[in-house]
This record gives structure tokens, C-alpha cells and sequence, in this order.
């Protein structure tokens, strides 16, 4: 074989490649294309009244909605700020109860530990409706904790407790519940990977077990942590349906006043800028800690 | 000595594991009580009965709304799972410009909040009928369709989650000693990877069904008048009387769900053991 044909066969083997490259890629990518990206970009132009829908659409460019709303002038930048308190509080109490899980798992337990792991994670991968609903039945007025109060004579049935239901706390106990399992998971894996030789450095050097935790173990886990605080965070700050089961009035949310504006009204221009915003908003905190979330260390796991 | 945690401290972790453990399963499991509780739902139990589980199958609109949800799940799973495996097979096999892009594109579905997407789905759909209507008089509307168009999209990085890893441990070699045995590109894929790849997809789609199954948000927006089973559920949960019905479909439903991760769990293990440690590239963004 000549340079030439040597030459000519690697240029052909390389367009064949890049032919089935495309071939493998265009199917997904039209169809994310369609119905991923397009569908958001309509958003977007409908929140500036770039695109008409209804009759009273004017398909006149305004910005007065996106305006409107980011100087405070509606209710929903108040909702906004009550939604990132309450997923903030959710993560941050999330995240501690899931460290010493991933910590026990990852560091105390030797043969059983991929299994309790799945014992953890079960319940996160089965109905997201059945748990809310099982807190619904728990922290009802004749619900389970409440009739345990009677039963005990604590207190009446003429009175309950009434705050358990429809109520932020209630929103954020179910909250917690519902991600807990999830979250102890990048933490785990920060912790599996942990060089234990680090430990045993730390602890040949004079470092007692305290001291070891606090400056090798904990920082070493960081990223884990971060990624932990995000997955629970960016998910819960558009959460609607929680709030829709055990939230009641008070526990009113961003993400009910999104679906509100779409579903009940007909203002869909305000809620496509409500829906834009939070968009924005999570777009924003992925690129800042996206980093830390390493979604195959994860998977792999 | 164990550094990690003290005698004392390794007590109270093992403890908080358990006590965390408990917790969380303890709701689910008085709605198990529940649902063969004689009563309303709550204390003290007035008695065992199954007959909530012969009302569920009497009840035809939830055994619809059952239905309507597997065949969804079904669907959506398909098609995700076969464009995970052609993601996945790009993704680790070729080199090609933009891969970090095309790598953030299918995985930005996981961090998307579903309520911005059925929302978008909604206004995709609307604007395509008013498009179908100004033009030729017809109309899609909403409906299961819409539905699974949505739960593709979010399955899909999870089927890439799950093909990848177990793609990526399968030995080229194979592949490459089918080839130089006078097999063509497809011959190997159809005959030797396909099958290799088999535990892995059977595994992603059991996660992807389950996703599908249970997906309440982004159907909520879409399902127009084809109520799927957590669209039906959650419309019920306002009517008392139902709910001991619902308690006990969610039990069940739960078992199954539980049955399949637990299989999709064992399914990625046989995959593991099948193709051994060997590792090709790791050129992934």
C-alpha cells in the first residue's frame, strides 16, 4: 500500500465516521430540538409578546411584564422570595440529616453498604404522590398523629392540631422526607472515593477523631455536599405540587402561582415571564455549583 | 484503631441509620395498613377488610387512568431508551465537534423544573394547533401523545445515566473480532453488541417506565381530557370518600415500582458482571 491509498483510506474511514456520527445524533437531537428547546424558546418570546395565541394577544414586543415583575410591582416577587426561603431551610436541614447517613454507609458499614444504600434510595424512586399523600393521612386533623393525641388524652377531638396540615411547616416536613433518600447519595459517593490512607495520616500525626472529621474528612467531602445542597435546592424552588397537597393557603408557592396563571387564568404572558424567571434563576445556580454536580459519578455508583 | 468514628459514635450513627430508615418508610407503611382498614383512614383501625382492593377494579375510570399510565410509560420508555443507546454510543465511541454541548443538552432535562417544561410543552402544543387551525382547519389538542413527547425528554438522560457506564465497560475488542470475522456494522451491532447490551436497556427502560409511571407535573399540564393514574389520583384526593381506593392502588403501585427499580437494579449488576472490569475511552466531556 502506497502513502497515497494509506492517505485516501483513513479521509474515507473518517467521513464514514462522521456520517454515523451524525446518524447516531440526529434523531435525539431533533428531538430534543422540538420538544425541549424550541418549546422553551416559545416561552421566552410569548413572556416579550413576540408570539400571539389568543385573540387578545397583540403581538406587539413589550418588556412591561418582565418590568412589572422584577421592580416588585405583583404579589410574585414576594412569592419568589418565600419559595428560596423555603427550599433553602429544606436543604440545608436535608443535607444534615443525609451527612451522617452517607457517612455511616460509606465509612462504618464493610459488605452490606451498596445494599442499605438501596434500601435509602428506594422509597426516592418510587411515587413522588404516594409519600405526599401518605403525610396527608398522617398529619391530617383525625389523621395518625393526631388521633395518637387523643388516644393518649393529650388533647380532644374537638381539638386538634391543626397547624401539622396545610401549612409551610407541612410543606417543608414533606419536602424534607421526599429528598432525603435522594440527597444522602453524592454525599456517599464523596465519601467512597475518600483516600482512607488520609484518615490514617491524619489520625498518625496526633489528630484525634473530631479534629480528623472537621480538617480532612469534611472538607474532602465538600464537593459531595454542594452537589447534595443543589439537587435538593434547584428542584424545590419551582415545586408546585407539595405545596397544592399539604400546603394549604399559607404554604402557597412561586411554582402554585406559575401553574395558577396558566391553568386557571388566561394570563399566560405573565406566567411565561414567572416561568422564564425561575428558568433563569436555575440555569443560573447549575452553572455556579454545576461543577460540583458530577451526574455520572452518581449514576455509576 | 477505627478512625473513622468512635465505639460510641459508630453506636448513635448505626442508631440515626436506623431510626432514619424507619422513618421513612413508616408513612408508606400505614398507608398499607390503611388500605385494608375497614374505616376512614386513621385510628384507631376499625376492623380488616380487602373489599377496598374489589372497589378499585369495579372503579372503571381508575383502572382507565391505570391503563392510559402504562401505555404511556411504555411508550416514552421505548423511544428513551433507543435514543439513550444512540446518545450513548456517540457520546463514548466518536469523537465530534461540540460534544461538551451535545453532553449539557441531554442531561439539562434533569435540572429543568417540569413545571417550566409542561408549561412549554403546553404553549408548544397550543401554538401548534392555532398554527394547524389557521392553515388547514385541524387540530392535534392535547392528549397522551403530548404526554409521552414530555417524558421522553426527562427519561432520557436517566437511559443515558444507565446505558453509559455499562457501554463503557463493554470491551471494543468484541466488537472489533465480530468485524475482522467478515460481520458489517450493522451484522455486529444486531448480533454481538445488542445482545452484550441487553441487561442495560432492559434496565433503563424499567427506570424510565417507573419515571413515566409516576409523573405527575409536566402530565398534569398536558393530559387534556386523558387523565393518567397520578393526574386521576391527584384530581380525586379531594373526594374522601375515594380515598381508601387510592390507598390501596398507591400500595400497590408502590410494591410494583419497588419491584421494578429492585429488577433494573439486578439487571445493571448482571450487565456489570458480563462485561467485567475492562474499560475503553473515557473521552467524555
Amino acid at each position: 500500500m502506497t502513502t497515497a491509498d494509506v492517505t485516501a483510506s483513513t479521509t474515507s474511514w473518517k467521513r464514514r465516521e462522521r456520517r454515523t456520527t451524525a446518524g447516531l445524533l440526529s434523531a435525539p437531537m431533533l428531538w430534543l430540538a422540538l420538544f425541549f428547546v424550541a418549546p422553551v424558546v416559545y416561552v421566552a418570546a410569548y413572556s416579550i409578546g413576540a408570539i400571539t395565541l389568543f385573540p387578545t394577544d397583540t403581538g406587539v414586543i413589550s418588556f412591561d411584564d418582565w418590568n412589572h415583575f422584577l421592580r416588585g410591582g405583583s404579589v410574585y416577587m414576594g412569592l419568589f422570595w418565600k419559595s428560596i426561603r423555603i427550599s433553602l431551610t429544606v436543604s440545608v436541614v436535608v443535607v444534615l440529616l443525609a451527612y451522617p447517613i452517607a457517612y455511616f454507609l460509606a465509612l462504618c458499614v464493610r459488605r452490606m453498604k451498596y445494599v442499605l444504600l438501596l434500601v435509602v434510595i428506594v422509597p426516592f424512586l418510587t411515587s413522588f404522590l404516594l409519600r405526599v399523600l401518605a403525610w396527608k393521612v398522617i398529619l391530617g386533623d383525625r389523621g395518625v398523629v393526631n388521633s395518637l393525641l387523643f388516644s393518649l388524652h393529650i388533647r380532644s377531638p374537638d381539638d386538634p392540631v391543626s397547624w401539622l396540615l396545610y401549612s409551610q411547616f407541612a410543606v417543608m416536613l414533606v419536602l424534607a422526607y421526599v429528598w432525603v433518600p435522594f440527597v444522602a447519595l453524592p454525599i456517599f459517593a464523596s465519601l467512597d472515593n475518600l483516600d482512607r490512607s488520609l484518615l490514617e495520616a491524619s489520625s498518625d500525626l496526633g489528630a484525634d477523631r473530631w479534629r480528623t472529621f472537621w480538617r480532612v474528612t469534611l472538607p474532602l467531602s465538600a464537593p459531595g455536599v454542594v452537589a447534595a445542597f443543589v439537587f435538593v435546592f434547584v428542584p424545590t424552588i419551582g415545586e408546585f405540587v407539595t405545596p397544592l397537597l399539604v400546603g394549604g393557603p399559607s404554604g402557597y408557592l412561586y411554582g402554585n402561582a406559575i401553574q395558577d396563571l396558566f391553568t386557571r387564568g388566561t394570563d399566560w404572558q405573565s406566567g411565561s415571564v414567572l416561568a422564564m424567571f425561575l428558568l433563569i434563576v436555575v440555569a443560573g445556580l447549575m452553572a455556579l455549583f454545576g461543577r460540583f454536580v458530577q451526574v455520572r459519578s452518581v449514576a455509576t455508583d | 484503631m477505627e478512625i473513622a468514628t468512635s465505639r460510641s459514635g459508630r453506636l448513635s450513627l448505626t442508631v440515626f441509620f436506623w431510626l432514619l430508615v424507619v422513618l421513612l418508610y413508616l408513612p408508606i407503611a400505614f398507608l398499607a395498613l390503611f388500605s385494608f382498614n375497614e374505616g376512614d383512614p386513621s385510628f384507631p383501625l376499625s376492623g380488616f377488610t380487602t373489599h377496598w382492593y374489589g372497589d378499585v377494579l369495579a372503579n372503571r375510570v381508575l383502572v382507565s387512568s391505570l391503563g392510559r399510565s402504562a401505555a404511556v410509560a411504555t411508550a416514552s420508555s421505548l423511544i428513551a431508551v433507543a435514543l439513550g443507546v444512540l446518545v450513548s454510543f456517540a457520546l463514548l465511541r466518536r469523537r465530534f465537534f461540540g460534544k461538551p454541548a451535545v453532553s449539557a443538552l441531554v442531561f439539562s432535562p434533569l435540572v429543568i423544573p417540569y413545571l417550566v417544561f409542561g408549561i412549554s410543552l403546553l404553549l408548544l402544543f397550543a401554538l401548534v394547533d392555532k398554527l394547524l387551525t389557521d392553515w388547514f382547519g385541524v387540530y392535534i389538542g392535547l392528549g397522551l401523545h403530548a404526554i409521552v413527547v414530555g417524558h421522553v425528554v426527562v427519561a432520557l438522560p436517566y437511559t443515558i445515566l444507565t446505558i453509559l457506564p455499562l457501554l463503557e465497560r463493554l470491551s471494543v475488542s468484541l466488537e472489533e473480532a465480530a468485524k475482522d470475522l467478515g460481520a458489517n456494522t450493522q451484522e455486529t451491532f444486531r448480533r454481538v453488541t445488542l445482545p452484550l447490551l441487553m441487561p442495560a436497556l432492559v434496565s433503563a427502560f424499567l427506570i424510565a417506565f417507573t419515571l413515566s409511571f409516576d409523573e405527575y407535573a409536566i402530565a398534569s399540564f398536558l393530559a387534556g381530557s386523558e387523565q393518567t393514574w397520578p393526574v386521576y389520583l391527584f384530581a380525586q384526593l379531594r373526594v374522601p370518600s375515594l380515598l381508601p381506593q387510592l390507598i390501596a392502588v398507591s400500595s400497590v403501585v408502590f410494591i410494583a415500582s419497588m419491584l421494578l427499580i429492585l429488577s433494573a437494579e439486578i439487571g445493571r449488576r448482571i450487565a456489570e458482571h458480563r462485561y467485567g472490569r475492562e474499560f475503553s475511552a473515557r473521552g467524555l466531556a
